[in-house]
């Protein structure tokens, strides 16, 4: 379970990222956080595992306070909770094995994994993460030769080659276009209710979040301004979360013109 | 709105004192340079007639001395052993340097240091790291003019690689991170391979330099090429002299296309080929799925 308690991020500057946020996310659930630029969802996200740990209140994960953990600690916690990014972030110039192995490169020496002689049984779990998301096949490529949708699949793997407990997407689908978006957020819907990972994802498609998220939470200026099923949120539940009337760009839609980021 | 009136709304056209002043600086230094050389035009337009001489007496008057070429080739190699022993140690020293030098993954204090103790070592050039070190601790020979090769490529190499390093995607540095791999783990999974092609690259470019430093090395009592190229001058033995001149000449040539050709295949070459894989993978992408699934 993750419970953010009164948290707050505040940027050196002086930005207040999160104000306040308390939320409970209880496990196996598939949450969507949708807001403008800026609301602070990849925020919200990042304080989950660490990366941007509050600066106020705290944030508990299966028991831990991501605040107070030592070093060792968070690393602990963060090869329990797998993350997938807007722009993939893969190292283009080495295999696609390779970009997975990294998932387990928290069981992997120090020593082993300098050299890159990760155990059999590690590759093992690589491979069926690439499996599971569809692109084995392509195991051995560079993923440089991939298009935006495989790499994103090859993203997700390396989280599942974690074996998380809690998966976090931030903006997985902003780089795709329309088809491809959908072949991806349903891996994640899938991969969510087959193995049961709680799954927090940043979307600011509408039409996305409603048809995908569980429970949809709302932002708006770093503030919690909507917590409901997906199913319920309207219209006007999203114009009251982004604060105007709605617009065409606010939503995917179905034809396959090139998304258009808000 | 009248012409005036649009003509008012224009840029001023940009000033061109600083372009000046600095050609008069340029030109200034340029007279300075000269005056200290204290060229004397006289030699100059001697030089013309005296490369003329020594070119006829190494290549015309008898022709280059063509039974030495084995021996020539010899000595050429143990030069090429040197840049290469050199290029070695420059390579795997400063690799971890480099690492340190880098801002975005060390820490500023640290790599701020580094920077200077690698623009110190680079300060020195081969020559004089030859002659003042190595020559007194091994001794002559090319075992000598291996580490002052190696130990000014330490210099080079080092700042370049920090550079590459800090011109990296930081994405998947943080992606790194998210799985919970320790630092070092990040270095080698995260970092380590966006940059390796491009600092392999800098070490064979660096090879074919340090191939032209061994030959001057030699000079000084590094063995090698250019020792035998001063013995041969020294005794005015021309045609020999010629002989070395030219397999000096090839060789580099030879090994510079080979290794040039390498470097352009680790850079360009699986990137090069990629184009047509992926337009196919995006129209397979594009393929099955065509709408949301069933609501």
């Amino acid at each position: 379970m993750i419970r953010f308690e009164n948290a707050s991020v505040t940027y050196r500057g002086g930005v207040h990222a999160l104000k306040d946020l308390t939320l409970e996310i209880p496990d196996g659930q598939m949450m969507v956080i949708v807001g403008l630029s800026g609301a602070g969802k990849s925020t919200l996200i990042r304080a989950i595992n660490g990366l941007v740990p509050p600066t106020e209140g705290d944030v508990i994960v299966d028991g831990i306070s991501v605040r107070k953990a030592s070093a060792k600690q968070l690393r602990v916690l963060r090869s329990r909770i797998g993350m997938i990014f807007q722009t993939f972030n893969l190292v283009k110039r080495t295999s696609v094995l390779n970009n997975v192995l990294m998932g387990r490169l928290h069981t992997t020496g120090t020593v082993r994994s300098l050299l890159g002689w990760y155990k059999p049984a590690d590759v093992e779990i690589a491979m069926q993460a690439l499996e599971r998301v569809d692109i084995v096949e392509k195991a051995y490529a560079r993923a440089s030769n991939l298009s935006g949708g495989q790499q994103q699949r090859v993203g997700i793997a390396r989280a599942l080659a974690q074996e998380p407990s809690i998966l976090l997407a931030d903006e997985p689908v902003a780089s795709l276009d329309p088809p491809t978006s959908h072949v991806i957020m349903r891996d994640l819907q899938r991969i969510n209710r087959e193995l049961g990972i709680t799954t927090v994802v940043n979307l600011h498609f509408l039409d996305l979040a409603k048809l995908y998220g569980e429970r949809i939470i709302g932002l708006r200026a770093g503030e919690l301004v909507y917590d409901g099923p997906g199913a319920q949120a309207d219209e006007h539940v999203f114009r009251d979360i982004y604060g105007r009337s709605l617009s065409a760009a606010d939503v995917m839609g179905e034809d396959a013109a090139p998304a258009v980021a808000l | 709105m009248t012409a005036a009136a649009l003509a008012l709304r224009r840029p001023a056209p940009p000033s061109h004192a600083k372009r000046n002043l600095g050609l008069l600086g340029a030109g200034l230094i340029i007279g300075w340079a000269a005056v200290t050389l204290n060229i004397d035009v006289g030699s100059i337009l001697e030089l013309p007639g005296g490369s003329a001489g020594l070119f006829y007496e190494m290549y015309l008057e008898s022709g280059p001395d063509w039974g030495y070429v084995p021996d020539a080739l010899g000595y050429m190699i143990q030069s090429l052993a040197m840049a290469w022993f050199g290029t070695v140690i420059g390579a795997i020293i400063s690799l971890p340097l480099g690492f340190f030098g880098a801002k975005n993954v060390s820490s500023g204090l640290v790599s701020n240091v580094m920077r200077q103790v690698l623009n110190a070592v680079r300060a020195f050039p081969e020559l004089v790291l030859a002659v003042v070190v190595f020559i007194p601790i091994a001794g002559l020979g090319p075992v000598a003019g291996a580490l002052a090769i190696g130990l000014h490529s330490v210099g080079t190499l080092g700042k370049l690689t920090a550079e590459v390093i800090e011109g990296i995607d930081e994405g998947p540095v943080e992606a790194a991170r998210a799985t919970g791999a320790g630092s070092l783990q990040v270095q080698r999974w995260g970092v380590l391979p966006q940059v390796l092609p491009e600092i392999v690259a800098f070490w064979l470019y660096r090879f074919e330099i340090n191939i032209r430093a061994s030959a001057v090395l030699g000079v000084v009592g590094a063995g090698g090429i250019g020792f035998i190229l001063q013995q041969t001058l020294a005794f005015h033995r021309y045609p020999l002299a010629g002989t070395v001149l030219l397999v000096v000449v090839v060789v580099t040539i030879a090994v510079d296309t080979v290794s040039g050709f390498i470097r352009r295949r680790i850079i360009e070459g699986a990137e090069a080929k990629v184009t047509g894989e992926v337009v196919e993978a995006e129209l397979r992408d594009a393929g099955p799925a065509t709408g949301p699934p069933g609501r």
